[in-house]
């Protein structure tokens, strides 16, 4: 597109005091957290006036990030509830011993709990074995042989810390950096400071495998307070994956040409007579939808994929029967297929891609349930990760797995239940992994205590995770601001600290 | 070289100006100065105790220029740059003594420090911020062309143009006229009759009267009843885990929609929905108008900390007042005094703590006409109320187990400080209690008290921004320091004081507005003010812009002639692709039967955690927070709403369909017909050749179509007489008006 000289200088300008190069484009909405770091510019731009500056240029026009990036695209495997990190990721042999025991009241007199009465409840060891797998030894539960195998390209955080023991709250911090919200989420924050390397898919993708139900809803994937274009678009299964992509009845594939075509024709005529440069933005757009009418369909279409790749995610698995499970039946193979397709959308230059499962909230029957999810999870997630090392994928993308906290040590005696059979919230300390996009693999990082009640070194904060996600995006946490109310916004508030063993 | 020059220049200068300085450009402390000591200075030397590194505060005049604050040199000498300890300070080769301090890794670019030397050169003048000052009853300017304006406010745009050497654009045609008019008043586009009327009304107060009309309408009270509604922040549900409905909510925003349309004075308005409850034997309504803070989200998750909760919803009431009425950013003193505005921690407090006793207490809607907010049928509502007893939400004060206010350190309350009165910043007007300790009555009073010099600028801003697309201030969320001045200070002062001498009416305040000159220009882009005014600053034309997501709704569903006028009422349910509830814990989303669910956007029930997707797309607010400014984003999956959501489809069929009882005629005559339903204006003859071009196109593909699949194009009922491929292509045509720019843009 042929950018006005005067006004591309004015872009220009800003975009250029703050050191960033962008590949010919310049990011509108970039503009505007840039801008709001230069002293003398004020603030106060709407989307509609970086349009009117940029001159019709895509707000998702790909972007330089601040520093020499190791990853480029982000799947970020989101298990909502709490995974028990003691089933899973950090074995502990003295909780084991203490199993019964009261804990000291040290420990938890100033904590709440959502449901667990903690004068009164005990420890509650796990019947999961563990077992040393790959070069690095990493020490991984039996419920997960899958991911055992992945162990070496894996770095294990077992001293995750969060400041939230409720589900949304807790959702709200790990997936936007507060509490509270209205922020927009990680996802959001990349696609707005790198822009989209697809023409013709979003570069934000979310998928969730529909369980129990994501209780903060869309929040995890939604713009907040930055523009909806950065907002995740929902993809499903089936031939329709993106709300609204199939034509109405009756309207077929050229009927829909020729109406963009007019329709787009008519925006020009009328850029003519009012000279309005928004109308480039609104034809662009036009454009990119009749594209993803036609990618998006190919995208979900796994017909292309050989055997060996299904089998290897298992999308045609026979689920075992389970009475009732919170995280919902029948999902063997939607899982399955989500995570293949986050493999093909980062094939196709999605920038960000949610693969969310709900739920892992084990406040009971937790000898069963979650078994019944790791059968459902492990393989076609360890299957992610070798399929992306084996393309050759893996390095420039990141992969995230993690939960909005994990669960107690301590068994859950809630009122009025007979059993103790599952585990409370715990946000002191729980256990996340990353894989790819620079990251060293076959590490352990953090320890939680003997019985994993707090993290014992090397915490790391979810503001901490946060800030190393954008720099192995080669994006500063401090310095990818926006302005919203007066104030300039990050994803890390004023906190976070990128953590060196997970970048070096 | 440079001082030499300067120098030289200067004795050049000394014939025709007093001052050697005069020779270079002025400069504007406001404008120029403070800005870069708020951002690159205040974290250390400013309000803020918790971060000030010395007693030396840069944001006070006093200590600026305070001879005795330890240091030999005072802050700033005015005149004399080599005088003044910050100059010195900025410019030291020592690293050791050089601000900001290299490890902060802040610094000031050539271009900062030049201003910063010409302003203690010229004087180092300090004026307090322009908005914590009243505004003073301003001159109206003379302007040369004196044939422009039309009244006081084109007298301040025009004199600022023409010191600009810009002229005004000449006013826009009638057609868009009514269609801009409309679309601002109401919300809805005019007919085709409607512009008819109004192109040939040959009084010379045709426009006046158009604007009378638009004002007694009661969609008057819904368009901008909507606008506080994103202020308000309102919702159908409380958020969170459960994000329960409320199912009552509705009351709430009905009484907005019926106090706008019966123009309830501003000052009433806010001390209504901030303490209806306080006052002396409050009304059904006045409680209900308290349902204002009761749309924070809420927390009801099981296990959640309920007094987290209940401080989170506080502090939201504190932010959400501060940015509405005080167009100040005064959640940033929630943790930590304000970093640029004099808001300190213990002042965020003092304002919490008018709300630390607030509670939630519904009301029964009594019998009677208190809910007729319905014109179309009051009674059927009243005698629903009755029948159900109704409860709205409301807000009430606690009597029992009075909490005491303590400052959170750091944001948080299990870390309570110093203990704290309800009071309000100092650095604004006296707070006149009526007893000896505040209430949140006072409160209300103290900011449409016309002392306050923010609440009465705030709101003309807040009408301005919706009639040009941004406020004379565009950062309408922040009037504190770091915002951007305003374009017309005189005129926002004008408007500012004209709002409270009108007795706080509104609709006066607008109908000033719309019928002004400057609100009537074209909205084209003239290729001069591309080059220098690109954002429209100057307002030398009007603004074109994207429609709100209501609107476009509405504007679908009314050239479609689905639009279902009534007034008020519970929430709508549209169709709802199942995906967007599936994902979420409350999966139910029974579409409202009949024409229900073609009522207008605003009756969408909001759902906090699942939206109606088609709102969200275009940009509505997600209400956790007061929304001051909608962005205007433009993307493909707004594209694909427009071309292939089953609502707008079915709008595009029913439109269709209308044109097909035209019967057999000229396509020029049907699509110039549908042409002015959907833009409200003729086609030019390029555009008509183009959609002509474009059913021609359709038609001849159409006529290959079997019937079914045509019958499944149209939709039923099907029009007698007419080809069937005749009546597909007029749906296709409808379809692509809907999706042309123009059709979702205020021009």
């Amino acid at each position: 597109m042929h950018l006005p000289s005067d006004r591309w200088q004015l872009a220009r300008r800003q975009f250029f005091t703050q050191g960033l190069h962008g590949a010919g484009t310049v990011a509108l909405a970039g503009l505007l957290a840039r801008e709001s770091r230069s002293a003398e510019a004020p603030s106060g731009l709407s989307a509609g006036d970086l349009n009117a500056l940029a001159g019709g240029v895509s707000p998702l026009a790909p972007r330089a990030p601040h520093f020499a990036p190791k990853a480029k695209n982000l799947i970020y495997i989101y298990l909502e509830g709490g995974p028990s990190q003691m089933d899973l990721f950090d074995p502990k042999p003295k909780l084991n011993e203490l199993d019964g025991q009261p804990l000291p009241a040290s420990l938890w007199e100033k904590m709440q709990f959502a449901f667990l009465q903690k004068e009164t409840a005990t420890l509650m060891g796990t019947p999961r074995r563990f077992a040393k797998h790959g070069e690095c030894g990493m020490e991984i539960s039996e419920l997960l042989p899958h991911l055992s195998e992945c162990v070496d390209d894996i770095a294990l955080i077992r001293s995750m810390t969060s400041d939230q023991f409720n589900h949304v709250p807790g959702q709200l911090l790990m997936n936007c950096g507060s509490a509270i919200a209205g922020r927009p989420s990680v996802g959001s924050w990349l696609s707005y400071g790198l822009g989209s390397e697809s023409d013709n898919l979003p570069a934000f993708i979310a998928m969730v495998t529909v369980g129990r139900g994501v209780p903060g809803g869309s929040a995890s994937w939604s713009s907040g307070f930055l523009p909806s274009v950065y907002s995740g678009v929902l993809f499903g299964g089936g031939d329709d994956p993106v709300q609204n992509l199939n034509n109405p009845r009756g309207i077929t594939p050229d009927i829909q040409r020729s109406s963009i075509a007019a329709i787009n024709d008519l925006n020009r005529l009328k850029m003519q007579q009012v000279g309005d440069p928004e109308l480039a933005s609104r034809i662009s757009a036009y454009e990119l939808a009749f594209r993803m009418q036609s990618t998006a369909p190919e995208l979900v279409d796994l017909s292309d994929e050989s055997q060996a790749t299904l089998d290897l995610y298992g999308v045609d698995r026979q689920e075992p029967p389970i009475k009732s499970n919170l995280g919902g039946t029948g999902l063997f193979g939607p899982f399955a297929k989500n995570c293949l397709l986050a493999r093909r959308m980062i094939e196709r230059g999605v920038r960000v891609v949610n693969v969310i499962h709900a739920s892992w909230d084990h406040h009971s029957n937790i000898d069963s349930q979650l078994p019944h999810n790791c059968l459902m999870a492990d393989q076609p997630i360890a299957a992610l990760l070798k399929d992306l090392k084996q393309r050759g994928l893996l390095d420039e993308t990141l992969v995230v797995w993690g939960s909005e906290f994990g669960r107690t040590p301590l068994g859950e005696n809630r009122a009025g239940s007979a059993k103790v059979t599952g585990r409370d919230h715990h946000p002191n300390s729980f256990s996340m992994w990353m894989a790819g996009g620079g990251v060293k693999g076959g590490q352990v990082i953090g320890k939680s205590d003997e019985i994993g009640w707090n993290v014992a070194e090397d915490p790391v904060h979810v503001h901490d995770l946060h800030a190393t996600m954008l720099h192995l995006f080669g994006l500063d946490h401090t310095r990818l601001t926006y302005r919203f109310q007066g104030r300039d916004f990050r994803l890390t508030d004023v906190h976070g600290r990128v953590v060196p063993q997970l970048v070096s | 070289m440079k001082c030499r020059r300067s120098i030289l220049v200067g004795m050049w200068m000394l014939a025709i100006a007093s001052s050697a300085v005069a020779a270079e450009p002025a400069v504007d402390f406001r404008r120029d100065v403070r800005p870069i000591l708020a951002q690159l200075c205040f974290t250390c030397h400013g309000p803020d105790e918790g971060t000030r590194e010395t007693e030396l505060r840069l944001d006070l005049a006093q200590s600026v220029f305070d001879e005795s604050t330890g240091s030999e040199l005072p802050a700033v000498s005015p005149g004399h740059p080599e005088r003044s300890e910050l100059w010195l300070r900025l410019t030291s080769e020592d690293e050791s003594l050089r601000m900001p301090p290299p490890e902060s890794g802040r610094s000031l670019s050539d271009e900062q420090l030049d201003q910063i030397r010409r302003w203690i050169e010229q004087g180092a003048d300090y004026p307090s911020h322009w908005a914590f000052e009243r505004p003073q009853p301003p001159v109206i300017p003379v302007v040369r062309r004196g044939d422009w304006p039309r009244g006081a406010i084109d007298h301040f745009v025009l004199a600022n143009l023409e010191r600009r050497d810009v002229e005004p654009s000449p006013e826009a045609d009638r057609e868009t006229l009514i269609r801009r008019l409309s679309l601002d008043l109401l919300g809805l586009p005019p007919t085709p009759d409607e512009v008819d009327r109004f192109v040939a009304d040959d009084s010379p107060l045709a426009y006046e009267n158009l604007v009378d009309r638009l004002f007694a309408s009661p969609h008057f009270g819904e368009r901008w009843g909507k606008h506080w509604l994103d202020l308000a922040r309102y919702a159908d549900s409380n958020g969170y885990l459960g994000d329960s409905l409320r199912p009552n909510a509705y009351l709430y925003r009905d009484w907005v929609l019926e106090a706008i349309n019966a123009d309830l004075p501003f000052d009433r308005f806010t001390i209504e929905q901030l303490a209806g409850d306080l006052l002396d034997r409050p009304t059904f309504d006045q409680r209900l108008a308290t349902g204002f803070h009761r749309n924070a989200m809420k927390n009801t998750e099981a296990g959640a900390d309920r007094e987290e909760d209940r401080v989170n919803r506080t502090v939201n009431y504190v932010s959400t007042t501060g940015a509405v009425w005080l167009g100040l950013t005064v959640g940033c003193a929630e943790c930590h005094t304000h970093k640029y505005d004099p808001i300190s921690h213990h002042e965020f407090y003092r304002l919490y703590a008018f709300f630390n006793n607030t509670e939630e207490q519904d009301v029964t809607v009594p019998a009677g006409p208190a809910v007729a907010a319905n014109d179309a049928d009051p009674s059927e509502e009243v005698a629903k109320a009755e029948a159900a007893k109704i409860k709205a939400p409301a807000m009430t004060e606690g009597k029992k187990d009075r909490r005491t206010t303590f400052v959170h350190v750091r944001g948080s309350f299990r870390d309570p400080g110093d203990e704290v009165e309800a009071g309000t910043p100092s650095v604004l007007h006296p707070l006149r209690p009526r007893r000896e300790s505040a209430d949140r009555l006072d409160l209300a009073h103290w900011l449409v008290d016309p002392d306050n010099p923010l609440t009465h600028r705030v709101t003309v801003n807040h009408l301005w921004k919706h009639l040009f697309g941004h406020g004379l201030v565009p950062t309408a969320d922040n009037f504190g320091i770091t915002g951007e001045p305003p374009s017309h200070p005189e005129l926002l002062d004008y408007l500012a004081l004209e709002l409270v001498r009108s007795g706080w009416s509104r609709k006066a305040l607008l109908r000033q507005i719309v019928t002004s000159a400057t609100y009537r220009q074209s909205s084209n882009l003239r290729s001069e003010l591309r080059q220098r005014d690109p954002l429209n600053r100057w307002l030398a034309r009007q603004s074109r812009y994207r429609l709100e997501a209501e609107v476009i709704r509405d504007s679908a569903l009314a050239v479609g002639d689905l639009l279902n006028i009534r007034i008020g009422g519970p929430s709508i349910r549209p169709p709802l692709d199942p995906r967007v509830t599936q994902y979420s814990r409350n999966k139910d989303w029974p579409v409202s039967p009949g024409v229900e669910k073609y009522r207008r956007g605003l009756y969408v029930l909001f759902r906090r955690n699942t939206p109606y997707s088609m709102l969200v797309t275009f940009d509505a607010p997600d209400t956790s927070v007061a929304c001051t400014q909608r962005e205007r984003t433009h993307s493909p999956l707004q594209a694909l709403v427009l071309l292939n959501d089953p609502v707008f489809h079915e709008c595009a069929q029913h439109w269709g369909r209308g044109l097909a009882r035209m019967g057999d005629c000229e396509p020029r005559v049907w699509i110039t017909a549908a042409f002015r339903t959907g833009l409200a204006r003729h086609p030019t003859k390029e555009e008509l050749d183009r959609l002509v071009a474009f059913y021609q196109e359709q038609r001849t593909t159409l006529d290959g179509f079997s019937a079914a699949d045509l019958q499944t194009l149209i939709g039923e009922p099907v029009a007698e007489g007419l080809e069937l491929a005749e009546q597909a292509a007029r749906v296709v045509v409808a379809r692509g008006l809907i999706n042309v720019n123009e059709f979702i843009t205020r021009e």
